[in-house]
């Protein structure tokens, strides 16, 4: 679906954004695109959507290089989340979702009312201009303005920004069945539990590099200590014990009744991200 | 198709809520009642003229004229620079007055003193073009008044509208959808530019009178539909490029001070600048003037010039969204 090599991009001849970028994401997976800011995501994710000319390299979409692939086809077949709710503030859900839809062909768009309902949207605001909603029903507005043209491709920026946990967990659920459809979702976020819980494979990008791509779990596998946590209670006091993998296959040194728990030390994916990169997404 | 025609309403209502049509109104309003109640009423004023003429010469007993019984008395009623006197104690008559200090007001009142001593000589009087007094000061009026409109209120409208846009970010949004940024802006001029069209209709007919209005529109609406496009691409451009209202309303200042300010003053005034010529907008307001006149003043030239400046502008416009939709956000 999106193939990039050794993609660059220069704002200015002093300020390199990108510095050689490759990687590839196929049809129905969804790709983690994670970096602190001023990392590069944003100049990706704009080259990629056909915003950005003059890149170095090459980025092909659909088969076709992006450069020149910006045709109306190429736009009726993604979808954009925005990292912030941009909407008309003097229409209703209602009237800027069929704005938006208006631009694709009649058969592909979806109804306004039913992904508003889907998205848990409140009824008595379908109506009320866009500037009377809270920061969360105006993100559940913008999630529904990028489903609506159906895309193939679907970019994300921070998608659960605004959100209350529930919302969330909802929106998650969401991406989750947009890639049962068989669509393509390009993931760009800070969040680590959205990339953790969502995406099959995540690139790390600092500096306009990408300095590990893999799928999350592998990632906290290969950085991972080898050591478990276990605390146990002996002679009525608590006690913690560090001990590597392979020594679980010895005898434990001491009675598994007495055990409270077990922990294993694998890595956060903000840990792994943080020997990557040296620095935290948050910076 | 079906995308324009929601772009059309999409920028209809954002002129509605943008109260666009209600500050249109009040201008129309405005214009209207300056021109009915105070402009047509205005006498302007002659220069004094006073006649020395012991030897009653002359039969001639006008309003405008006031007698001095002596070469002295004039002299002093002349003191005031401003008057004009003819003397008829010798056998040939002469005009008397001091020097204003302007030159060019000297001329007007040598020009004005001839014509009265002309008169008086004569008694006869010749009409001078098509229209009466009233006429042609409603028809200067209500072009100037467009022009204003035009250029320097309307002018604002678009971009502010831009603005709006900008502010909540959804010309990002365009830069993803299926539509062409030229189609964007296509959209919002249909839009001003109907806006526009119906503004002078109105502004015409009100003020010139409905069965001259018919006369006038076809070239009146040409050149305001010219006027319209270029002014609302111009605010197009500024209000994408620039960051900020603040910077905005800096340049508005600029341009209407600079720009259309000397255009307006030499139309209104009578001032005139050698390099006026090469003022573009000078030549959009005498063929605003002309339309209203009756005269063909444009040439195929201008034409051709306005053309090729909307062409260029309306490529500049679509750069101009293309770097915004770009922009960081």
């Amino acid at each position: 679906m999106i193939e990039a090599k050794d993609l660059t991009f220069s704002y200015n001849k002093e300020k390199q954004a990108l510095h050689g970028l490759s990687f590839t994401v196929g049809d129905g997976e969804i790709f983690g695109f994670l970096g602190p800011n001023g990392s590069g995501k944003s100049t990706t994710q704009k080259i990629l959507t056909g915003i950005l000319k003059g890149y170095g390299g090459s980025v092909s979409l659909f088969g076709q290089e992006v450069a020149s692939a910006r045709t109306k086809d190429f736009f009726q077949k993604i979808g954009v989340l925005f990292e912030f709710p941009y909407l008309y503030a003097n229409l209703s859900a209602v009237e800027n979702l069929k704005y938006f839809a208006s631009f694709y062909p009649k058969g592909q768009a979806r109804d306004a009312i039913m992904l508003l309902e889907k998205l848990e949207f409140k009824k008595e605001f379908l109506r009320k201009p866009v500037s009377s909603y809270s920061k969360g029903m105006r993100q559940r507005v913008s999630m529904a303005r990028a489903l609506i043209s159906n895309p193939k491709l679907l970019f994300l920026d921070e998608p659960t920004s605004g959100l209350d946990p529930s919302g969330a967990v909802l929106f998650r659920r969401i991406i989750e069945e947009e890639r049962e459809k068989g669509t393509t979702i390009f993931l760009t976020t800070h969040n680590m539990a959205d990339a953790d819980l969502l995406c099959d494979r995540v690139a790390f990008i600092a500096n306009g590099r990408i300095a590990a791509l893999d799928a999350p779990k592998k990632l906290k596998e290969k950085n991972s200590n080898r050591q478990v946590v276990i605390h146990y209670e002996r002679h009525g006091k608590r006690e913690e014990k560090r001990i590597k993998t392979s020594e679980l296959e010895r005898e434990l040194p001491f009675f598994s009744g007495e055990i409270l728990s077990v922990h294993s030390q694998e890595p956060t994916l903000e840990d792994v991200f943080i020997r990557y990169t040296g620095r935290g997404l948050s910076e | 198709m079906n995308g324009f025609s929601y772009l059309l309403k999409k920028d209809l209502k954002m002129m509605l809520s943008g109260k666009f049509f209600l500050l249109a109104f009040l201008s129309l309003v405005l214009y209207s009642a300056y021109i009915n109640l105070v402009y047509v009423r205005l006498e302007q004023g002659r220069y004094p003229v006073y006649v020395c003429d012991p030897n009653s010469r002359t039969a001639a007993n006008l309003a405008y004229i006031s007698k001095a019984e002596s070469r002295r008395e004039l002299e002093k009623a002349c003191a005031d620079r401003t008057s004009v006197g003819i003397d008829f104690t010798a056998e040939k008559s002469e005009i008397y007055m001091l020097s204003s200090g302007s030159e060019k007001t000297d001329h007007y009142r040598e020009i004005w003193g001839k014509a009265v001593l002309t008169g008086i000589e004569n008694t006869k009087t010749k009409t001078v073009g098509l229209y009466d007094k009233e006429e042609k000061s409603r028809r200067e009026i209500t072009a100037e008044f467009l022009f204003f409109e035009l250029s320097a209120v309307g002018f604002l409208g678009l971009a502010s509208i831009l603005f709006k846009e900008k502010q909540m970010g959804v010309i990002r949004v365009h830069g993803i959808l299926p539509v062409r940024k030229s189609v964007f802006i296509l959209s919002k001029l249909c839009v001003f530019l109907f806006s526009d069209l119906l503004f002078t209709a109105l502004l015409t007919g009100i003020n010139v009178g409905v069965s001259d209005s018919f006369m006038i529109l076809p070239a009146a609406l040409l050149q305001a539909g010219i006027l319209s496009l270029i002014m609302a691409l111009i605010g197009l451009i500024c209000a994408a490029l620039l960051p900020d209202f603040k910077q905005f309303s800096l340049f508005y200042l600029v341009l209407a001070v600079f720009i259309t300010t000397p255009v307006f003053l030499a139309g209104q005034t009578g001032i005139s600048w050698k390099w006026l010529r090469y003022h573009p907008m000078h030549h959009l307001f005498t063929a605003m003037k002309s339309a209203y006149f009756g005269a063909s003043a444009a040439s195929v030239l201008y034409y051709v010039v306005c053309l090729g400046a909307i062409v260029l502008l309306f490529c500049g416009a679509v750069g101009a969204l293309r770097r915004e939709a770009a922009r960081e956000g």
